[in-house]
């Protein structure tokens, strides 16, 4: 049944942007999670662990994250295991996140000089002192820009979601053209609201990497 | 008994033996300056002793802890055994305070409120009290190489160790960080400094090694080491280093 576009409409999509950021905060809370871990065995002292996470990084860098939706999408369901869209797009945007946050932190963790260890054990502190207390707050700060990039990546991203039936903000977006036949003024809409909520984190990113260049 | 007693130790990074067989007493109070090339094993002997690098024989006992054990408490051991860089080593993300007061509550348990009175008190030894809520990258390079060795103070080390801490610094500054050494070998510190100035060498210092191929070539006390070498080796070093 075709309708005319109306005012309700820019409130249909601002709420579906809502589900674009939950899937974006749950994709980054697994993703964060896993991505420690990662981060955790690229850079430490044992060679299998350290090959381990590079293998991962590898092949999650390796294959387009709209494969990673499908595998899990149409994969889980034929060892019986039915997903619901948004479960499967969490762990595919989470084992995607995993592989990008892994990889910047690792970095960051091994861009600390090898003297601020030596510094912080010739005081006494155990290992797990120093990186809290020396290590991980300096590696914090150099983590944060690319971070922040990634996020506003993933929050563009998770419109893939669409393709598995999740209803985020593309979704709605194309649900909503197709009642309307309006394409040009919805997705217009869909672009900026996409905008609205990427540009500021974009803006933040370049000031924290200002400021991380500036001083200390 | 000695407050550093080296045995036998050697030390090999792959096949490089980088000590070969050092020997070395240290006693309570004495102020040993250890000089020669680069690559006599004169950075890696202080490393040694405070654990940073492990040695694959020999025994190397520090104050009473075996330091060569793999199982050696290594955390007791490194609150005595106060360390300072070359580079200074300053965590740039936290305050002079915070640098300072960070191993004193963490590893020896004091509050914040009492090391910050510590930290005050070691900052007034190297003179440098109003830079309290200072960072790094606002001090120009003596200044953080003062602040470094406050740092190691206030933990009341028993055996300061000091890697060649001049040597990253411009020449105007070398004077006022040599000047707090020489501060804390009259409060009678003991002090073992891998060095490169000579005449603060023999100053400061009651006995000179000199190191050459992973072994101590040749010591004694600074103003006969300085005046009469013995061996050739040592008569070359002095005389590139001296002229």
């Amino acid at each position: 049944m075709i309708r005319e576009l109306s005012w309700v409409d820019p409130l249909y999509l601002i709420f579906a942007l809502r589900w674009t950021v939950a899937i974006t905060l749950l994709a980054l809370a697994g993703g964060a999670s896993l991505g420690l871990v990662v981060a955790a065995c690229g850079s430490s002292g044992n060679a299998a662990s350290r090959l381990a996470a590079r293998a991962y990084v590898g092949l999650v860098q390796g294959i387009p994250l709209l494969a990673w939706l499908f595998l899990f999408f149409f994969g889980f369901p034929i060892f019986g295991i039915d997903v619901p869209g948004w479960l499967a797009a969490t762990v595919a945007f989470s084992v995607y996140s995993a592989g990008f946050l892994g990889e910047i932190w690792r970095g960051a963790l091994l861009s600390i000089p090898k003297t601020q260890w030596e510094a912080s054990a010739s005081m006494g502190l155990s290992y797990l002192e120093q990186l809290r207390y020396v290590i991980i707050p300096q590696a914090v700060r150099i983590a944060t820009p690319p971070t922040v990039g990634f996020i506003v990546q993933l929050i563009k991203n998770t419109s893939l979601a669409s393709v598995i039936g999740f209803v985020e903000l593309t979704r709605e977006g194309q649900m909503t053209a197709a009642a309307t036949l309006a394409p040009l003024p919805v997705y217009l809409m869909v672009g900026a609201l996409y905008f609205a909520l990427c540009y500021p984190l974009t803006t933040y990113s370049r000031f924290l990497e200002r400021r991380l260049h500036g001083a200390r | 008994m000695a407050l550093v007693e080296l045995r036998s130790v050697v030390k090999r990074f792959g096949d490089h033996v980088v000590l070969n067989n050092v020997d070395l007493s240290v006693q309570k109070g004495e102020i040993i300056a250890i000089i020669g090339r680069s690559g006599s094993g004169k950075s890696t002997l202080l490393r040694c002793i405070n654990g940073l690098e492990p040695v694959q024989s020999g025994e190397v006992l520090v104050d009473g802890v075996a330091v060569h054990d793999p199982k050696a408490d290594l955390r007791k051991l490194r609150a005595r055994v106060g360390f300072v860089f070359q580079s200074f080593n300053l965590f740039p993300h936290l305050t002079v305070e915070r640098n300072i007061t960070l191993a004193p509550t963490i590893v020896k348990g004091l509050e914040r409120d009492k090391a910050a009175v510590l930290a005050r008190e070691a900052l007034k030894r190297v003179g440098l009290e109003e830079k309290l809520h200072a960072y790094a990258d606002q001090l120009s390079g003596g200044q953080q190489q003062r602040v470094a060795i406050a740092r190691s103070l206030a933990m009341s080390p028993t055996i300061m160790l000091f890697d060649e801490i001049t040597s990253a610094l411009d020449p105007e500054l070398v004077g006022e960080v040599l000047r707090v050494l020489e501060n804390m070998a009259r409060e009678g510190m003991t002090m073992l400094l891998v060095t490169h100035e000579m005449n603060f060498a023999r100053r400061v210092a009651n006995r000179v090694l000199f190191m050459n191929q992973g072994t101590i070539w040749e010591q004694g006390p600074a103003a006969e080491f300085f005046q009469s070498p013995k061996t050739d080796e040592l008569r070359n070093f002095l005389g590139s280093v001296l002229n």
